[in-house]
This record gives C-alpha cells, sequence and structure tokens, in this order.
C-alpha cells in the first residue's frame, strides 16, 4: 500500500515538476519512503509468530511498523535475529525459518529469499560482491558452525567456510572479515579472522570468554566479552579487549570483576559504549582504565550509537511491544521513547 | 438406549475409588462424561473435553503439547487427579491432555473451582478426575474398537474385564498413531513433522473380604511424537515420554468408622531430541510415592468426618534441573453435614508442613440448598495453591530456589433449574490469584521466575441439557458458554490464550439401532501478547457422525464414521500453528 500510495505521489509531484519548471535538473528524487530514517529489527514472539521490521524518520513524526509485511505482504518469519547492508540492499537473517530476506533497504520491496545452504543463520556483513552470514548449524553439535559466503549478484550460498563454534557477530575491518564466536548456547573465547580475497580461515584471536560485540575503530577492533555467565559453574569476569588489525595480536585487555559481565558495546566518534548491571557505561578508546560511573541508568536489550545519539532498546516481558529510548550523547537526556515490536534486537541505520 | 443419549450427566451417585470426590464435593460443580461421549473424541483428553466442555486447549498443533486452561487459570493451575492421586508432573506443573488416553477410563469427571484442600496444588481453576471403578458383580465383558481414517491413522481399543463377587480384573490397551500430515488450508502446504504414536496399556483389579477390600490401579503410557513446526519455521524435532502410575487402595469399613490406607508409585521421563538425526536429547525424569490414610467418621446419617494425613515424596532430576527432591506432609479435615433434606453444608482444611516453601493453610467451604423441585442453589468458597515446579525451582539456568506457592482465593455461585427435560445450570465465579509465578528478564538479560505476577478472573458459565424421546425417536441437546475475563492487574490487560468467549454444543439423535450427533467448538479470539494488540481470530469448528448397530445381541457390533471440520474451516489454536482440515475418522466395534 505505501509503496503504490509513494509511487502515485511520485508521479503526481514528477509530473508538477516537469510541467512547472521544465529545466531544473537538481530534482532530488527519494530512494523509497525509509531513506530518511532508520530501521528496528523485532525477533517477534519466540515460538509462535514472526518478527517484524519498524522504520522511524529521522524527526520521530514517521513511525511504520511491520514494513516488511506492509511492503510484501508476507511475514519476514520467526525470529528476525539481524540485518546487513550492501549498497543499497538490506539483508534480513531470519533465524529459526533459516532464511534471509533481500530487500530494498530504502523501499523495502523484496528482491530475493535465501533459502539454501543456511542452518541456524545469526549475522551479517559484507564485502565487495560477496556476502558472509555467521550460522551455528546445530546449536548442539558444537562441530558443524560455518560461514556462508553469499554470491550477492545471485543472492545464492556460493561457498561455506568451516568455523569454530557459536559464531555470532561480524565486522569487517582493514580488508579481513573478524567473527566474534560468543559461543551458542555455550561459551567460546576467540575471533576468528577470514581472508575475503579467498574466502579461507586466516587465523583465531584469543579474546576473552564470550566475545558478544565488536566495533571498529581506525584500524583496530574493539571487543567485548561478556564473560562466563555464573549458571555455568566456571564464572569468569568480562572483558573490554583492543585487537591491532595489522598483526591481529590484542594490544590492550581491561578486566571487570569477576561478577561483572558487559555487553552491547558500540561507539560514537571515538567514545566506546557499553551496558553492564542495569547501566550504560561510556569509555573514551584512549583513557587508560574503566570507567566507574555510568551515563545512563536503564538495562537494555539491544543499543547502537548514531550521529551522537545512543539508541537503547527495551524488550519488556519479551511477549508484547517493546520500546526504543534515544538518548542525546552531549547530555545524556533522553530524547524520546518510541514504541517497537515484539523483543527489538537491532537498530539500523538508513543515512 | 436412552441412558447413552444421556451424554453428560451432572453428577448424582458414581460408584469411584475417590470417595471425597462426590462425598465432600456436594456445593461444586461436578459433570461427568459418558462412556459414548468419550468414545465419540477418543482420540486425546484435548478432544473431549474441547468438545464437552468450557475448558479451553492451547495445543501446538493438532496431537501435540496440549495446555488447559480452566476459568482462564494458566495451564498448571488445573489438576489431573487419577484415582484420587494428583499426576501433574512435578516438572512443569502441567499434564499434557494430550498424553491422556480417555478410552483407559469408565468416568471423566470434571470438578469446577478450587480443589487444593483435598487434592493439593495445582486445583485452582477446578480439576478433571480421571476414574478406573472395581466393582464386585459377576460379570464378564471384552470390547474391541478398531479406527482408521485421514492422515493415516490408526487405532486400537481392547477392554476386557472378569469380575465376581469375590474378585475383579480388567485390561485396557489402547494404541493411536497417525502421520498427521494435514494440509494447511490455503497455504498449499501440510503439516510436516506432526507424527506420533501413542500406546497406553492400563490394568485394575479388586479383591473383596467382605470387610475389607484392597484395589489395584495401574496405568502406563508411551508417547513418541514429532513436533510440527510454524507456518513461518519448519521443525524436526521430536518427543518422547513415559508415565507409569500404581495404586494399591485398601479399605475398610464399619458402621461408624472407615479406614483407607494408599500407597502410590508414579514415574514420569521426558526425552526431547532437538535434532533427531544425532540422538542426542534433554530428558527430565521425577518419581514419586505417596503415602496416605484417611480415617471416616459417620457421626450419624447426616453427619460425616474425615481425617487425611498424607505424605508425598519426590525425586526428580533432568538434564537441566540435577537432582533433587521434595518431601510434603498433608493434614486434611474434611467435614460434610447435611442440616435437612434441601441443606448441606461442608467444609475443608487443609494444613502441609515438611515443604521448603511458606507451608499454606488452605480451607474451603461448600453449601447446596435444594430451594425447590426445580431450583438448587450451590456455593462454595476456597483458598488454594500451587507449589513452585521442579523445573521453577532448579532449571539451569535461571531456576529460583526461593519460589513460594502460588496462592488463589475464589468463590462461586452455582445454580441449577430443572423443568421436566429440559436442565440449566448458570454459575458465576470469581478467582484472585497472587504471588504468580513468571519468567522474567533480569538485567543480564537471564530469565527467572517470580512470585510476582497478580491476576483476577471473573466468568460466567452456562450449561445446558435438553432430552426429548417420541416413539423410537430420541432427540438430545446439549450446550455449555463461558464468559471468562482474566486479567492481568499489573498490566490491566487480558491474559493470552484466554478467550473471552468460549462455547460447545450437541445435537444427538437416535433411532433404533442408528444414532448421528453433530458436535461445534467455539473459540473466540485471544491475545497473543501481553499488550494484548496481537490477536489471533477465533474460530468454530463443526463434527459429524453417524453410528449404526449392526447386531445387537450376543456378538454386538457397532460401525461409526466421523466427519471432522465438515466445513473446512482454516483455523489456529496456537498463532502460526494451522489445524486439521476437513477429514474422516471410521471404526468397528465388537463386543464378546
Amino acid at each position: 500500500m505505501n509503496v503504490l500510495k509513494s509511487t502515485a505521489y511520485l508521479l503526481f509531484f514528477t509530473f508538477l515538476v516537469t510541467s512547472c519548471t521544465q529545466d531544473d535538473d537538481d530534482i532530488i528524487v527519494p530512494l523509497g519512503d525509509y531513506e530518511y530514517g532508520f530501521l528496528i529489527t523485532n525477533e517477534g514472539p519466540f515460538q509462535n509468530g514472526s518478527g517484524t521490521v519498524s522504520f522511524v524518520s529521522d524527526d520521530y513524526s514517521t513511525m511504520d511498523h511491520q514494513i516488511f509485511n506492509q511492503v510484501n505482504s508476507s511475514d519476514l518469519g520467526n525470529v528476525v535475529q539481524s540485518m546487513g547492508f550492501n549498497d543499497d540492499h538490506a539483508y534480513i537473517v531470519v533465524n529459526n525459518s533459516n532464511k534471509i530476506e533481500v530487500v530494498n533497504r530504502y523501499t523495502f520491496e523484496t528482491i530475493a529469499t535465501i533459502t539454501e545452504g543456511l542452518d541456524n543463520p545469526r549475522y551479517f556483513a559484507s564485502s565487495g560482491s560477496n556476502g558472509y552470514v555467521t550460522n551455528w548449524g546445530d546449536p548442539f553439535d558444537n562441530t558443524d558452525d560455518f560461514v556462508a559466503v553469499i554470491d550477492l549478484s545471485t543472492n545464492t550460498v556460493s561457498s561455506i567456510i568451516p568455523v569454530a563454534f557459536g559464531p555470532e557477530k561480524l565486522i569487517m575491518a582493514n580488508n579481513d572479515l573478524y567473527v566474534a564466536h560468543q559461543g551458542g548456547y555455550g561459551q567460546n573465547n576467540i575471533l576468528s579472522v577470514i581472508d575475503v580475497s579467498a574466502n579461507m580461515l586466516e587465523s583465531t584471536i584469543e579474546v576473552g570468554d564470550v566475545p558478544n560485540s565488536m566495533v571498529v575503530s581506525n584500524n583496530d577492533i574493539w571487543v567485548l566479552c561478556g564473560g562466563n555467565p555464573s549458571f555455568t559453574g566456571t564464572e569468569t569476569n568480562g572483558r573490554l579487549v583492543k585487537v591491532e588489525t595489522s598483526d591481529n595480536t590484542v594490544v590492550q585487555a581491561f578486566d571487570f570483576l569477576t561478577t561483572k559481565h558487559p555487553a552491547s558495546l558500540s561507539i560514537d566518534g571515538s567514545t566506546l559504549i557499553y551496558n553492564l548491571d542495569g547501566e550504560v557505561f561510556s569509555k573514551e578508546a584512549t583513557s587508560s582504565s574503566l570507567p566507574t560511573s555510568s551515563i545512563i541508568t536503564g538495562s537494555f536489550y539491544a543499543m547502537a550509537t548514531n550521529d551522537g545519539k545512543l539508541y537503547a532498546t527495551d524488550a519488556g516481558d519479551f511477549a508484547s511491544n517493546g520500546t526504543l529510548r534515544i538518548f542525546d550523547l552531549s547530555t545524556n537526556s533522553e530524547i524520546i521513547t518510541i514504541e517497537t515490536g515484539i523483543i527489538p534486537g537491532g537498530v539500523y541505520f538508513n543515512n | 438406549m436412552y441412558a447413552q443419549l444421556d451424554s453428560i450427566q451432572h453428577l448424582n451417585e458414581v460408584l469411584v475409588i475417590d470417595t471425597k470426590l462426590e462425598d465432600y464435593s456436594e456445593g461444586f460443580e461436578l459433570i461427568q462424561l459418558s462412556d459414548t461421549l468419550i468414545a465419540r473424541n477418543s482420540v486425546s483428553l484435548t478432544e473431549v473435553l474441547n468438545f464437552n466442555s468450557t475448558l479451553y486447549f492451547k495445543e501446538n498443533g493438532y496431537g501435540m503439547v496440549s495446555s488447559p486452561s480452566f476459568r482462564g487459570t494458566n495451564a498448571s493451575q488445573t489438576a489431573v487427579i487419577w484415582n484420587g492421586i494428583p499426576i501433574n508432573s512435578n516438572l512443569n506443573g502441567q499434564t499434557d491432555f494430550n498424553t491422556i488416553s480417555p478410552s483407559s477410563f469408565n468416568t471423566i469427571i470434571i470438578r469446577s473451582g478450587g480443589g487444593s484442600t483435598q487434592y493439593g496444588s495445582g486445583a485452582v481453576g477446578g480439576s478433571i478426575h480421571l476414574n478406573n471403578t472395581i466393582d464386585f458383580q459377576n460379570k464378564q465383558s471384552s470390547e474391541l474398537k478398531l479406527s482408521y481414517g485421514s492422515f493415516s491413522t490408526i487405532g486400537g481399543v481392547f477392554k476386557s474385564r472378569f469380575s465376581s463377587d469375590k474378585k475383579y480384573i480388567d485390561l485396557g490397551i489402547d494404541f493411536i498413531s497417525s502421520e498427521n500430515d494435514y494440509e494447511y488450508i490455503d497455504l498449499n502446504r501440510k503439516n510436516e513433522n506432526g507424527n506420533f504414536d501413542k500406546l497406553n496399556i492400563a490394568a485394575n483389579a479388586g479383591l473383596n473380604f467382605g470387610k475389607s477390600t484392597l484395589y489395584w490401579n495401574s496405568n502406563y503410557f508411551l508417547g513418541n511424537r514429532n513436533f510440527s513446526g510454524t507456518i513461518s519455521s519448519a521443525s524436526k524435532d521430536r518427543y518422547k515420554d513415559i508415565t507409569t502410575r500404581n495404586l494399591l487402595t485398601w479399605n475398610k469399613a464399619s458402621n461408624k468408622w472407615n479406614n483407607t490406607i494408599k500407597g502410590a508409585h508414579t514415574f514420569e521421563r521426558y526425552r526431547y531430541y532437538p535434532q533427531p538425526e544425532n540422538n542426542l536429547y534433554f530428558e527430565g525424569q521425577s518419581t514419586t510415592y505417596l503415602g496416605d490414610y484417611q480415617l471416616e467418621y459417620n457421626v450419624n446419617k447426616d453427619l460425616k468426618i474425615s481425617s487425611i494425613i498424607n505424605y508425598t515424596y519426590i525425586k526428580s532430576k533432568g538434564s537441566n534441573i540435577g537432582v533433587n527432591d521434595r518431601n510434603t506432609l498433608a493434614t486434611i479435615l474434611l467435614w460434610k453435614h447435611h442440616i435437612n433434606e434441601k441443606l448441606s453444608y461442608g467444609i475443608n482444611l487443609r494444613q502441609e508442613f515438611l515443604t521448603n516453601f511458606e507451608n499454606p493453610f488452605l480451607a474451603s467451604f461448600d453449601v447446596k440448598y435444594a430451594i425447590n423441585k426445580w431450583y438448587s442453589l450451590k456455593a462454595n468458597a476456597s483458598k488454594n495453591y500451587r507449589v513452585p515446579t521442579f523445573n521453577d525451582l532448579y532449571w539451569n539456568s535461571g531456576g529460583n530456589e526461593n519460589l513460594n506457592p502460588e496462592t488463589s482465593y475464589q468463590a462461586e455461585i452455582a445454580n441449577e433449574f430443572i423443568w421436566n427435560q429440559f436442565r440449566l445450570n448458570i454459575t458465576g465465579f470469581y478467582i484472585s490469584s497472587k504471588d504468580l509465578i513468571q519468567w522474567q528478564p533480569g538485567v543480564d538479560g537471564m530469565f527467572t521466575p517470580l512470585n510476582i505476577s497478580k491476576t483476577e478472573n471473573i466468568g460466567i458459565e452456562l450449561s445446558g441439557n435438553y432430552s426429548k424421546s417420541f416413539k423410537e425417536h430420541q432427540l438430545n441437546l446439549v450446550f455449555n458458554y463461558a464468559y471468562t475475563s482474566a486479567k492481568d492487574l499489573e498490566k490491566n490487560k487480558q491474559l493470552i490464550y484466554v478467550p473471552y468467549h468460549k462455547a460447545t454444543g450437541a445435537f444427538n439423535y437416535n433411532y433404533k439401532k442408528l444414532s448421528a450427533y453433530y458436535q461445534l467448538l467455539f473459540n473466540g479470539e485471544v491475545y497473543t501478547t501481553t499488550d494484548n494488540y496481537g490477536i489471533l481470530d477465533g474460530y468454530s469448528v463443526s463434527n459429524l457422525g453417524l453410528e449404526y448397530l449392526i447386531q445387537e445381541k450376543s456378538f454386538p457390533i457397532k460401525i461409526g464414521i466421523k466427519l471432522n471440520n465438515i466445513f473446512n474451516t482454516y483455523y489456529e489454536n496456537v498463532a502460526y500453528r494451522p489445524m486439521p482440515n476437513r477429514n474422516i475418522q471410521t471404526f468397528i466395534n465388537f463386543k464378546f
């Protein structure tokens, strides 16, 4: 419906413009309804249902829920885990349904659905003409985990790269692909480094237990490790680690207390931001110690930063719509609270 | 033949081993489902109750895990009582109603309202009583039923009993297997990975020594199910479960005194295979030993007092719960007084000891008043509870050993009107529950159960029955309707998967050797999210059946055919899980 409407507007607008100002060449044609704003992936109810994607315009005046369904009249599928991008394409990873929906990131019109060659897909990243997707395989088998290589011109899985168990988030830095092995239902403690020119595993780097989030700063990767949780019986401390990508070595490590398990690392300029024990902390990348006081109070399911703002989601009781809170990082004050879909697990920026 | 038509009876008198049930529940509504009715929905207890009561079922696809909501309470607040013994799982607190073979029991009784004083944990919304009757008459009979139908469904029931004035023994074997690969209407897909097979064996025996009697009841269930997926994601997981139950009862009665000693052993085990091809599974198992002594004293013909001491030992172990056990000692006092022909009341008290929780003191009061020939009134009020399950307490990770029992207060008033062949019941109920156990995410994102939620359920139930016969024609009409408002008091929203409206109807017709029936089930819309934004549409499903008695005497043979979902309605009972399209089931039944 929205597409029809926007196309109609577009035609009408174009007609007006062409008829009135025929020699004006500088018309900016929007790339789609969802160009000027950000997207929220909502995992959806855990067992019986479909995840969704919400759109919020930059000025917060437009909020559209279930935009994939609105545009394509079909459901995304069960547990919308994450989203990745390449050019104007968005790759929505649907975990339980074992598929990736490829859409135009600005119009959300479907382009392709990748179903073959995936097994428990988690996260997506791209480099050149290839996409990379972490897969757990059988979550109870620690030997069948892999990164699927997707040929972005055909939207098919062209090869797989076997990796250690529990690959989760992945990020491109200094022409290599870094995969954090959070450890699936268990715990792992390494990064895999993948050579994207050969699509082969290059090396692994031990970083700390349960690496759950990563950001790139210049040619360094900051990795936040949550540490083994207490129920494992072998509780270990959280750790913030800096990896130099030139030689893939850990050059700095900040240990948290054994009972502290931080998560959701993001970066705003040169400021690292993470969530710990119901509070948000910020640390200058150059500072020599972990911060002791927090900047914002709140326990968040996912966090992202963009343009001096923190986007933090709250999944509530995990059985109803969640919320997104946006904070101005210059004052650490809240700008707005926005209702999302069920279990908002990721925030992605379209411009 | 007439008795067959009167398919739902409000209980008058039945002989059951669980004597507490009728003696001390006069101010409660008891509804007994007849053999005929059970036979018409014999695939599972879910189906029997779904089509014949106001209980609402949440079924994860046909034949899959099925949990009840009785008066809007949660699945672990409906107690299932097998021959007087509670059998809800110690692991998750519920009975999966698709693992109970209804054909294995002589009577199934629905007791509405709180019953924790008599039946312990979980009898909050109501309880379902599965009873095997043992009687000492000279009788010998056997029955074999074979059925076949859509989705490669094959079933068989064999029952046999031998009894004399001294001895009784029966055996029942019940088997069903189905590919369960029904079509998802208009979706051009099938129900994948939904096949199941179930085997139930029941044996009961009794010895009559004159002044005393000895009974033995046993039941063995073996289930092997694949769990079907949803519209949005396929599945391949498998689930195997085993339960065994054994009960020995000794009873000695004199004029004034009645002694009953019971000893029971029950065992449950499940194995869950998330990826069956690698044969790895998660397991949970639990064993219960129960000893129970009841001393009943008949003060006079109108006043009866019973004291019970009950000791239960439960030991559970599993992949996620370690090895843990629990001791519970309960003392119960039951009082029944008939003031006069019209008015009677009962008082039930229960105090528990030994458990690691706050030991609850429970009480219930009930009264029955037969105002006149056509109108009688029942009312009751009770305090009930549910103890935390072993999963709640010990689950790794998240289990919380500091949980306390859930507590509920409830009251109801039931009006019964009888005019000739027409009976109408109108019941209003109120349930207030607190400290309900709910799994919630903590600051570290880990889910942990807490005693936090509060609910308030208010509702009205209507049920009616009309029978008429002229010459060789017999007609019978039954309906049930419930309006249930079940609110989470913190959010002030209706609880998920509790419909405001549920109705059932049945029309039965008999002519000589032929009987025909029509069944209707209506479930109103339910909310699927706690903020009530997510809605699953309501639906109605109709079944039509025809039965014919080929031969009545010496070697009776009956054949039948049943058309389920005659209008081929697409419906989901749980969101994204379609239920079966139109299908056909047939049977042949021999008695000898």
